[in-house]
């Protein structure tokens, strides 16, 4: 279970708070301009990464405030987490994070706990 | 050859107890463990194989033993226990596993003799045909086969969990878990150590390998340390507790046996799950001995030299006299030394090595004890009945001869116990040194220490461990070790000797649990499964409980000969959680039973109780499903009866489990208009309104009645289990999109008690009750509320129903709700007052063709398809969902459409979730599909009307009114003929209502 | 009030309590609003507490207060104070007198007992005193204050059933 550093409560744990898929997206301010298509691809559509992606947390057993941050998804780490009104961090902020053991042979299975 | 006790062993009391295996009543000593005491008393075989049902002996003398699996027959019936860690205690009770009628005379070593059939991709090849054998031969079959203990019957586990929170954990209360814990004692960190024993000191205690530390013999210095480190103000211990698990972040999960070596009470808790949540996490867990593959390397009376050592040094038994030792590196001396102080003496020592390598003070000290000594030799095989008679040894002149002998203890080196290392991400490398792998790139904050880090000599230890833990920034530790073997460790490669004798049943195993022979790998390269993922599941190695422990390295080392590949390019198997098996009733803890789910009552709900009601479960909470009038009436006389009263004089139901939100603030009014597809602005104040709320996708996520106090002060009613889901919803788009609104959410669900009464006589009763409220139509119309002062606290009453009968809710602080309710039910008496549940509400609002979310909708109906394109406002600029109704599918007029459903012949039931159809009978084998209309989604058997009522949800529904259809039903292919209705089926002019 | 469990390392007492529920948005003007109805002035500080022997008023998150009153009050009286802090746009006042169950727990073991039902970190440098957490025990949604020598439990009332016993079934197992 992954800890979580709340903005407002502090270092709590994973079961404390639910995720709220992909941050930044924000609902169009006209929705009735948007084509079908557009449309459909707010309400349906987010982006899906293996490495750093952008979301959205809420402490629901908490405070329940929403708060976005920076995770990588392939190694589950938590890059940053700021509040809502923050800037969005730019992603060279991350160019090292750590790389995923999982780091994917080039040919078949296995192998993957031996460093190369 | 028998067993030797060893009087001088501190770690066995010289207590007798008494144990029974299967059957037969033996003494043992008070601290054995169940194979220590079964050595004690010369039972060498302890169960038969898994596939092969071969003989099977205890193998080695602690967690990782693949075959001493018995079950313990006490209380709580434990199958798959190890014979090696579970203690005994006086009157336990063990039974061998795996085999019919007896141990000694196996049916099932039948399979031994069918061995070829059994070889590598068996469970793959085989049982894929004939057609219909699967069914009713092969898993019926395996079934009784498969397995090796019994499940337990009746016994409730009363495990419970623990959480930690420490700065340091310590796993493994050895050598250097113990050096780590000694620099911590009365530093600034919160420090847990774990260990698997009931005593610390690891090698010190289990081997014979150190002689003293700083001049104090070891069980001196453990004493001594323990006794410092409990008298820490930061440190704890906890023992007979074994970590089998490391997750993020530094997230470890411990297993703590609480009645190890005693009777289990069964009104304590027996297990204790340990979680833990550490800053930084100390592994000292050791390292474990592998074995060698050679011709029948599986009989009882092979075992581990470590394990035959630590027999000797941990629980006073020296298994044999005068075994045979089999080694490929320079540690295994000291199993000698231990055998020569007890008196003993090894029949012979076989050393793998060249003559060369292989240290002075050995040759030295076998040439002394005159122990016959082979060098550069191996092992070839060994044979005997059901155990070790002869071993064969293939000499450094590379002839064979034989030495008689009833044990073999072998040693094919040491492998750092990287399991926990590997679980927590942490990247392995292969050390040619110790011809291993170690632990090379911690993922998390994690520290190496000792043998598990592939240190494997004393002199270096405190060095690396004041190295490694200098960031902790605490006093160097230094401490003079002396050791009974020479301290430099040298190995040469040997994972398999060479077979001479190969006969259809003798066999090489390089998996003793799941019975994989290296013959298998070979069988399975060849046949192209070259990748060690695959071929770790196409033979099942090291897929046994065990997890291979003492041969999985070995494996990789036979694969990577034939593969002609370094072994670090052939990689190892991903190391999965949990290390050693984990009960599932330490992992449930308390949540089972009546514990599983909180579970919420309402303030009347023992009134309910004293009047037989019957609950069901909606979320989290109890309601009243229905209330038996006495023993004999059933639910559905017990519905009729509430349904048909209801709407004759009056009922009344216990609605507080409703949610209950609080909006208040300058921009309420606008965020109503946005949450909501209702039109807000002209609603009057101290009005209510039936609303309903959207998904972004236009689907009806919940509904409700809102109530306006004024236009910055709003209350709406949620469903009840949506209560959670509505105020985490209103709270998201208020946080993150409308940040600028000032609105602020309170829930108040608990915080008023609801009841709803309605009927034609509900206003006469409820008059009598608020005496001080006028409850004449025109001043309290449809659809208002009133609040007032109950015996001074805040009440409030909402002209509304779900029934459709004249009604009212009352909202009451829970201070007095029981009260109210019994006044209720004193002045209802007269008008047959009656109470009533779930169900009857459900029956009711269907007669009145009202929709329930989540059965009329399911995540995939708009309010469109309800018909309720008059809850919709038009002149509203935007709303969640409104954009999503005019999508070209939502907008679609073919959807399925709210209609109400009646069987033609009205003495048939209509079952819920049945399918609309047009054909008049289902073929009895159905080729091509057929035509799905809709389905049927509340149906009921109505007391006023006295014939079935269904709500469907048919394709075009709105066009359908009179025609007539079929729905399908589980009593057979008949369908049942109805007819296409309008859902409202009682007074559909709402006359009663309005009343 | 009643005992719920007692043992020499651990005691629980059930208590009641009157309390307001406060959201806002913890600007000077709802500081004086407050301070005048209360007459006590709210922490600004987040899972902060004030407290004495009469009251806990504690910042429960960032636009959310609690008040509880430890000792007996007129009921009337406080909710007289939760109309006219209604009658300000920018508060919302609700009384959960009757909705809640307080439960408080001390004892020198009772961090241990009560990591046994939640995974919270109670240590003091992680938990200080004067302060307070929302959080789950026993997989409900709870409020715990430290008070020094004793923490406060609050949940909702419909759970008060399955909470105690909860607590006592786990005190009877250790």
């Amino acid at each position: 279970m992954i800890l979580i550093n709340c903005p407002y409560c502090g270092e709590r744990e994973q079961s404390e708070f639910s995720n709220g898929g992909e941050a930044h997206v924000a609902r169009p301010k006209n929705p009735e301009a948007l084509s079908d298509k557009d449309w459909g691809q707010y309400v349906f559509y987010r982006s899906n990464p293996k490495g750093i992606f952008y979301e959205r947390w809420v402490h629901t057993h908490g405070c329940r405030k929403w708060f976005n941050a920076v995770r990588d998804t392939s190694t589950d780490t938590f890059l940053k987490i700021y509040r809502l009104d923050d800037n969005r961090p730019d992603i060279s902020e991350f160019k090292s994070t750590l790389k995923s053991p999982s780091g994917e042979p080039s040919v078949g299975s296995g192998n993957f706990a031996v460093k190369k | 050859m028998s067993a030797i006790n060893n009087k001088n062993c501190k770690y066995i009391s010289q207590k007798e107890i008494k144990i029974t295996f299967d059957g037969k009543s033996y003494s043992a000593l008070d601290g054995d463990t169940v194979a220590s005491a079964l050595l004690r008393n010369n039972i060498r075989l302890i169960g038969r194989s898994f596939k092969y049902h071969r003989p099977r002996g205890i193998y080695t003398c602690g967690i990782e033993e693949p075959n001493a699996l018995v079950q313990i027959l006490n209380e709580h019936n434990e199958p798959n226990t190890r014979a090696t860690i579970k203690r005994t205690y006086d009157g336990i009770n063990i039974s061998s596993q795996n085999r019919w009628p007896s141990l000694a005379f196996d049916i099932g070593s039948i399979n031994n003799i069918l061995s070829p059939i059994f070889s590598a991709g068996f469970y793959y090849k085989t049982f894929m045909g004939p057609k219909g054998f699967w069914k009713k031969i092969y898993e019926p079959l395996i079934r009784r086969t498969a397995g090796l203990g019994k499940p337990p019957k009746n016994f409730r586990s009363k495990s419970i969990h623990q959480n930690h929170n420490v700065d340091i954990l310590i796993v493994g209360g050895g050598l250097s878990g113990l050096i780590a814990a000694r620099k911590l004692i009365d530093t600034n960190n919160e420090v847990l150590i774990i260990e698997q024993d009931c005593f610390l000191g690891g090698i010190l205690k289990n081997s014979n390998k150190v002689k003293s530390i700083d001049g104090k013999n070891v069980f001196e210095w453990v004493n001594e340390t323990e006794k410092l480190i409990l008298g820490s103000k930061n440190i704890k211990i906890l023992k007979n507790t074994l970590v089998t698990t490391y997750n993020f972040t530094n997230h470890l999960i411990a297993l703590e046996d609480k009645f190890a070596g005693k009777k289990i009470d069964t009104n304590k808790s027996e297990l204790t799950l340990h979680k833990i949540r550490t800053t930084h996490t100390i592994l000292a867990n050791g390292h474990i001995e592998r074995f060698i593959s050679f011709r029948n390397n599986d009989l009882p009376g092979v075992m581990l030299a470590s394990s035959f050592e630590k027999y000797i040094e941990r629980y006073g038994v020296a298994p044999d006299e005068k075994p045979v030792i089999f080694s490929n590196n320079s540690s295994t001396i000291s199993l000698v030394k231990s055998l020569i102080n007890l008196g003993c003496k090894p029949s012979a020592y076989i050393d793998s090595r060249n003559k060369n390598d292989i240290e002075d003070e050995t040759k030295d000290y076998l040439l002394k004890n005159n122990i016959p000594f082979y060098p550069e030799s191996e092992v070839e095989g060994c044979e005997g009945n059901k155990k070790v008679e002869k071993v064969y040894i293939r000499g450094s002149n590379k002839e064979i001869s034989s030495i008689n002998t009833s044990m073999l203890c072998p040693s094919g080196g040491f492998n750092p116990d990287i399991h926990l290392f590997t679980q927590s991400k942490g990247l392995v490398k292969w050390d040619d040194k110790i011809i291993s792998f170690k632990p090379d790139t911690a993922f998390q904050n994690t520290i190496t220490l000792g043998s598990v880090s592939g240190n494997y000599e004393f002199k270096n230890l405190c060095n690396e461990i004041n190295k490694k833990l200098s960031f902790l920034k605490v006093n160097d530790l230094n401490l003079d070790i002396e050791t009974n073997i020479r301290d430099d460790f040298s190995i040469s490669e040997l994972w398999e000797t060479k077979t001479n004798k190969m006969s259809k049943w003798s066999k090489s195993f390089i998996d003793l649990h799941n019975d994989v022979t290296t013959k298998d790998l070979k069988q399975a390269i060849n046949e192209g499964y070259d990748r060690i993922e695959h071929l770790k599941r196409y033979t099942t190695n090291s897929m046994g409980t065990d997890q291979g422990k003492i041969s999985s390295i070995n494996s990789l080392g036979i694969v990577s000969k034939i593969l002609n590949k370094k072994i670090e390019e052939v990689g190892t198997t991903t190391y999965r959680p949990p290390y050693a098996p984990l009960s599932f009733g330490a992992i449930a803890g308390r949540s089972t039973y009546e514990y599983y789910d909180p579970e919420r009552k309402t303030p009347i709900h023992n009134w309910h109780i004293k009047n037989n009601a019957v609950f069901e479960d909606v979320g989290q909470w109890k309601r009243p499903w229905y209330f038996k009038k006495d023993e004999s009436e059933s639910m559905h006389q017990a519905v009729q009866r509430e349904s048909k009263q209801t709407r004759q004089t009056a009922g009344i139901i216990d609605g507080s489990t409703l949610g209950k939100i609080e909006i208040k603030g300058k921009d309420a009014l606008e965020f109503m208009n946005l949450m909501y597809t209702n039109a807000f602005t002209k609603m009057k104040p101290m009005t209510s309104r039936y609303a309903l709320m959207l998904g972004e996708d236009g689907m009806i996520m919940d509904d409700g009645i809102v109530c306006k106090i004024n236009d910055k002060h709003f209350i709406a009613t949620t469903t009840s289990s949506g209560a959670p889901k509505v105020l985490s919803h209103m709270e998201e788009f208020l946080q993150t999109e409308w940040p600028h609104l000032q609105v602020f959410l309170n829930s108040i669900t608990e915080q008023f008690t609801t009841f709803n009464i309605s009927g034609p006589k509900a206003r006469e009763i409820i008059s009598k009750v608020f005496t001080d409220i006028d409850f004449n139509n025109e001043k309290f119309p449809f659809m208002t509320f009133k609040t007032f002062d109950y015996k001074n606290t805040q009440a409030r009453i909402m002209r509304a129903s779900f029934t459709g009968e004249l009604g009212y809710e009352i909202y009451i602080s829970p201070k007095h709700a029981l009260e109210l309710w019994e006044q209720l039910f004193n002045y209802g008496k007269e008008f047959n007052l009656v109470p009533y549940g779930t169900e009857t509400m459900h029956l009711l609002r269907a007669e009145k063709g009202y929709v329930v979310i989540g059965q009329e909708t399911d995540g995939t109906v708009t309010p469109l398809d309800l018909n309720f394109n008059w809850m919709i406002g038009k002149k509203k600029k935007d709303f969640i969902g409104k954009r999503s109704l005019t999508r070209s599918d939502t907008a679609r007029e073919d959807r399925k459409q709210l209609v109400g459903v009646v069987p033609i012949d009205k003495s048939l039931f209509i079952e819920e979730g049945q399918h609309i159809v047009e054909c008049e009978n289902l073929p009895n084998k159905i080729k091509t599909p057929i035509e799905y209309l809709g389905h049927i989604s509340s149906s009921y058997h109505s007391p006023n009307l006295n014939h079935c009522i269904s709500m469907a949800m048919i394709k075009n529904g709105n066009k359908l009114k009179g025609k007539k259809l079929f729905v399908s039903t589980s009593k057979g292919t008949k369908n049942i003929p109805v007819e296409v209705v309008s859902p409202v089926f009682i007074d559909p002019e709402n006359k009663r209502l309005v009343s | 009030m009643t005992k719920i469990l007692s043992s020499d390392s651990v005691n629980v007492i059930q208590k009641n309590f009157l309390q307001v529920l406060l959201r806002g948005d913890g600007r000077d003007q709802f500081n004086q609003i407050i301070a005048k109805e209360t007459s006590i002035n709210p922490p600004s500080k987040n899972l902060e507490i004030s407290s004495d022997d009469k009251y806990i008023f504690a910042k429960n998150s960032f636009d959310q207060w609690s008040l509880l009153y430890l000792v007996e009050q007129d009921y009337k009286k406080i909710l007289k104070i939760v109309e006219n802090l209604n009658m300000n746009d920018e508060i919302l006042a609700s009384d959960y007198s009757y909705g809640q169950v307080y439960f408080e727990i001390s004892g020198n073991n009772k961090n241990e007992f009560l990591n046994k039902l939640t995974n919270f970190d109670l240590r003091p440098k992680k938990f200080p005193v004067s302060t307070m957490a929302q959080t789950l025990i026993a997989r409900i949604d709870c409020s715990i204050y430290n008070l020094k020598d004793k923490y406060i439990v609050t949940c909702n009332k419909s759970y008060e059933e399955y909470f105690k016993n909860r607590l006592v079934d786990i005190n009877n197992l250790s």
